[in-house]
């Protein structure tokens, strides 16, 4: 019951955040400089085919009226027209959510899991040159942009080595499995399309470990931090002198409290992982939503900019939902400190 | 003898393998996206480049800039100039087998100038009507007489009528829906040498070899086309290196084409196909308003320097070098600082003030010594001109050239105030008189391969307000003269009255030509591509076609 309350006053709260970015992102976008219908349409096309292309989106109407129209064809699923691929922004949506969705969840992935990993094993090693050299490597991708690791991966594995694949999803030759999630590793294993399963996990390497390495490098260090406090609480001793194994100790009484902040801020890395995709999409020709957005507001693509927001906005409300539920699994006093506030 | 017949065989089958492996190569090449393969939609590099794989059309560019039969064998123009019928080929097939018919080149031209997006500006207002006179004759009727009519109809690319009937989507066209728009998004309805195998928007598009194709076709050319959505700089690199890619896009920089030239079995292609990089002076905005002040700025320019920094060489006038139409003889200003001061005295600026000041300074000899120049230049800062220029922010190279033209500038005493603009707030400001800065820098296409599109465009009083006119110029003697030669249809005549209007133009010196526009791309030296041998079509698109482009074992 008190997990339905907090899910309801959560979503409640979801509609009115989205509902303000809705609002922002359509001003900010309508300002940008720029007639988004003469830009799709080029300097030649006659004032008339320009004209049809303003009317059909309302941007012959006031703004207020704009927002009117598409917040009214929103509600009903219909996000308009791309002025860049001339077709209803929700079929784009469904085509490039899936492949950004693919490569986000694959960073998400090596982000928590080595992350932990590493920050467990560096505070289990404190002070030795095991943690040195896992706190230096963290400092060194915390602060380098995930573009730069794309830039680099390519060199040595696409250009050098030429043992990874380039460009793309899936190799041109290799049949795409039926289309069940859109993320070609699911519907490969959903399907027995096993080749593509493989071909699609060689192109997600390059591009999905450059963009979890800085996500990584935080959780990696943050982890570590909070395991070497814990370390050093009066509990930790007494379940020392209690004769506790140490493993027991490790997994069970340090790391799972030490996961608290980790996963606070997990949630707002993957969330991150949307927006820090871009370049990497880019560097990789990757056919995601991300770049497709980029793409959208270098073009004025007013459509497809506001759906991206919103997607995004979207997905960023469900990770943060995700994210309290799960610290409050881990955490009893979130669930008792709730309790007692009632 | 055993062992060598043995080892003779082996080889034999080795190369065997190597040539079945090879056959079937496919092309690849990077762009700029989005790709349109509708071609009442699609007008620019990647676009064209598609089209005309996928796409007939009545006639196809010659390397001379004239046309020649393509899908019409021949055609005849009516003397007035307002009737032109040309009769088809029989035997064309469409990609599904159907016959191509003077039904669906009529279609095609009805549909491009109804949608009005993509080339259907080059007939809109021109064609009246179409009438299909039988299966293989097809008639155009003009509203206007258009000289460059059968040049353009290079960019009129025939659909198949039923099929696109067949696909026909809800949409604003009355009882043609959304006439096709949708299907043909991802899918052609061509007869060309290729037919699309795989569309996945924004990512590549993949182009099959069709083998009923009815045309010449080299047996070396490419079996599979893939145009690749990117020209990420490092991207582009790792698959010419990896030989991943045939033929780079022209978008990298003169440092990444200087990386990739040092690649083993990469050569750079470079030839011009007609644009021209322009400084378009606006000339109702104080001080270029002035028309010696232009003359001025245009005497002082380096213009061998700016060129270098773009590896062109500098233009001479609005229209390329060689361009058809261009005007050999027009005149071409060069760096002359003595011509650029004299210019400036004659300015409505240079008030007696200035004069004096200056004469003070230099004397009657003029300013030829350091310390005089200084004093030269001091005499204008007092009155304070400045001049504002705008550069394309997308288009680092053209930073260099704005900085060397604030150095060019203030040898003679006018102060320049170089601007970082990003692209559409150039297209926003440009559509205001007032708005509009003193000079925006921007590179300029021809829209068909004549002298008279880039006039038209570039100094027309329609162009005024859009991104490709800067001057505000609102000549309308030039707006007359250039209606009438545009509208003659016999090409000597039509191509004397460019010349005469190129000269024209510069004489206003509305713009500062400072180079032609150089179009570069890497290759791989086991392509065999013509436009890399300097046999350049000089319409967009053209030089892609991949049954000229031959595709050589590797």
């Amino acid at each position: 019951m008190r997990l339905g309350v907090f899910l309801l006053k959560r979503l409640l709260h979801s509609i009115f955040v989205l509902l303000g970015l809705s609002i922002l992102i359509f001003i900010i976008a309508r300002v940008m400089p720029g007639d988004p219908a003469r830009l799709a349409l080029g300097p030649r096309a006659p004032e008339w085919a320009v004209q049809r292309v303003r009317e059909s989106m309302y941007l012959d109407k006031p703004l207020y009226a704009q927002y009117y129209y598409w917040l009214k064809d929103a509600l009903h699923g219909d996000f308009g027209e791309s002025l860049v691929t001339r077709r209803d922004v929700a079929t784009d949506i469904k085509e490039f959510l899936p492949a950004t969705m693919e490569l986000v969840l694959f960073s998400g992935v090596i982000m928590a899991v080595f992350g932990i990993l590493l920050g467990a094993i560096s505070a289990r090693y404190s002070n030795t040159w095991i943690d040195n050299v896992v706190r230096i490597g963290s400092y060194a991708g915390v602060v380098t942009p995930s573009f730069v690791f794309a830039v680099l991966f390519l060199l040595i594995f696409g250009y050098v080595l030429h043992i990874l694949p380039s460009i793309g999803r899936i190799s041109s030759g290799v049949a795409r499995p039926p289309v069940i999630t859109g993320l070609i590793t699911i519907d490969g294993l959903f399907t027995g399309h096993f080749a593509a399963v493989l071909d699609a996990l060689k192109h997600l390497i390059m591009p999905g470990v450059a963009l979890a390495l800085g996500g990584m490098s935080q959780e990696a260090r943050i982890t570590r931090s909070s395991m070497s406090d814990n370390l050093r609480k009066d509990y930790i001793a007494a379940e020392r002198a209690q004769g506790i194994p140490e493993r027991v100790i490790n997994l069970k009484y340090l790391l799972k409290p030490s996961l608290i902040p980790t996963v606070s801020i997990l949630g707002l890395d993957f969330a991150a992982l949307l927006a820090n995709a871009f370049l990497v999409e880019l560097i990789f020709n990757w056919p995601g939503m991300s770049r497709y957005g980029i793409n959208g507001m270098l073009r004025k693509d007013l459509n497809a900019i506001i759906a991206v927001i919103m997607v995004m906005g979207l997905v960023f409300i469900v990770v943060n939902i995700l994210v309290d539920l799960i610290v409050a699994f881990l955490d009893p006093r979130i669930r008792l400190g709730a309790e007692r506030s009632k | 003898m055993k062992r060598s017949l043995v080892i003779g065989v082996i080889g034999l089958l080795v190369v065997s393998i190597g040539l079945v492996c090879w056959a079937g190569g496919s092309l690849r090449s990077t762009f700029a996206w989005p790709t349109y393969a509708d071609p009442a939609v699609g007008s620019d590099y990647s676009s064209s480049s598609t089209l005309v794989n996928l796409y007939d059309s009545l006639v196809y560019p010659t390397l001379e800039g004239s046309v020649k039969p393509d899908v019409a064998e021949s055609w005849d123009a009516s003397p007035d100039g307002l009737t032109w019928t040309f009769y088809l080929r029989s035997g064309v097939k469409f990609h599904d087998g159907t016959e191509l018919t003077a039904e669906d080149v009529a279609f095609s031209m009805d549909r491009l100038t109804t949608i009005g997006e993509g080339y259907g500006y080059l007939f809109i207002g021109r064609v009246a009507s179409t009438e299909a006179v039988d299966k293989y004759t097809v008639r155009f009727h003009m509203a206007e007489t258009f000289g460059p009519f059968l040049t353009n109809l290079v960019r009129l690319y025939i659909l198949n009528k039923d099929l696109v009937m067949a696909n026909l989507e809800d949409g604003p066209y009355d009882d043609f829906g959304d006439y096709g728009k949708k299907y043909l998004l991802t899918h052609d309805a061509g007869s060309g040498a290729y037919t699309i195998k795989e569309f996945p928007l924004e990512e590549y598009v993949l182009m099959e070899k069709y083998p009923d194709y009815w045309g010449e076709i080299d047996p070396d050319a490419p079996d599979e086309v893939k145009f690749i959505a990117t020209t990420e700089a490092m991207t582009v690199r790792t698959l010419m290196a990896n030989k991943e890619l045939e033929i780079s896009d022209q978008w990298q920089t003169a440092e990444g084409f200087a990386t990739l030239d040092r690649m083993e079995g990469v050569d750079i292609a470079r030839f011009y196909m007609g644009g021209v990089f322009f400084y378009m002076i606006h000339t109702k905005r104080v001080p270029t308003d002035c028309i010696h002040f232009r003359k001025a700025m245009a005497w002082a320019v380096d213009y061998e320097t700016a060129a270098a920094l773009d590896e062109s060489h500098p233009a001479h006038g609005p229209v390329s070098v060689d361009f058809p139409g261009w005007n050999p003889d027009v005149f071409t200003y060069h760096q002359d600082l003595d011509k650029a001061c004299q210019e400036l005295a004659l300015s409505k600026y240079a008030t007696s003030d200035v004069l004096d000041c200056i004469e003070v300074c230099c004397g009657d000899d003029g300013c030829t010594t350091a310390q005089e120049r200084i004093c030269y230049r001091e005499c204008w800062d007092k009155i304070g001109l400045e001049v504002d220029v705008h550069w394309c922010a997308e288009v680092p190279t053209e930073e260099k050239v704005a900085l060397l033209f604030q150095a060019n500038m203030a040898e003679i005493g006018i102060k320049v105030n170089v601007i970082r603009t990003p692209w559409m707030t150039m297209i926003d400001e440009m559509a205001d008189m007032e708005a509009s800065p003193n000079i925006e820098t921007i590179y300029v296409a021809p829209h068909y391969p004549e002298a008279g599109s880039m006039l038209e465009s570039r100094y027309h009083s329609d162009s005024a307000a859009t991104w490709e006119q800067n001057e505000w110029l609102l000549d309308w003697i030039f707006d007359a003269a250039i209606k009438d030669a545009i509208a003659t249809v016999d090409i000597e005549t039509r191509f004397a009255k460019y010349r005469d209007l190129q000269d024209y133009i510069v004489a206003l010196c509305p713009s500062i030509y400072l180079n032609d526009q150089l179009e570069r791309h890497a290759y791989q030296s086991y392509i065999d591509w013509p436009a890399a041998k300097g046999n350049v079509i000089k319409v967009m698109g053209y030089n892609m076609d991949a049954r000229f482009i031959k595709v050589l074992p590797h």
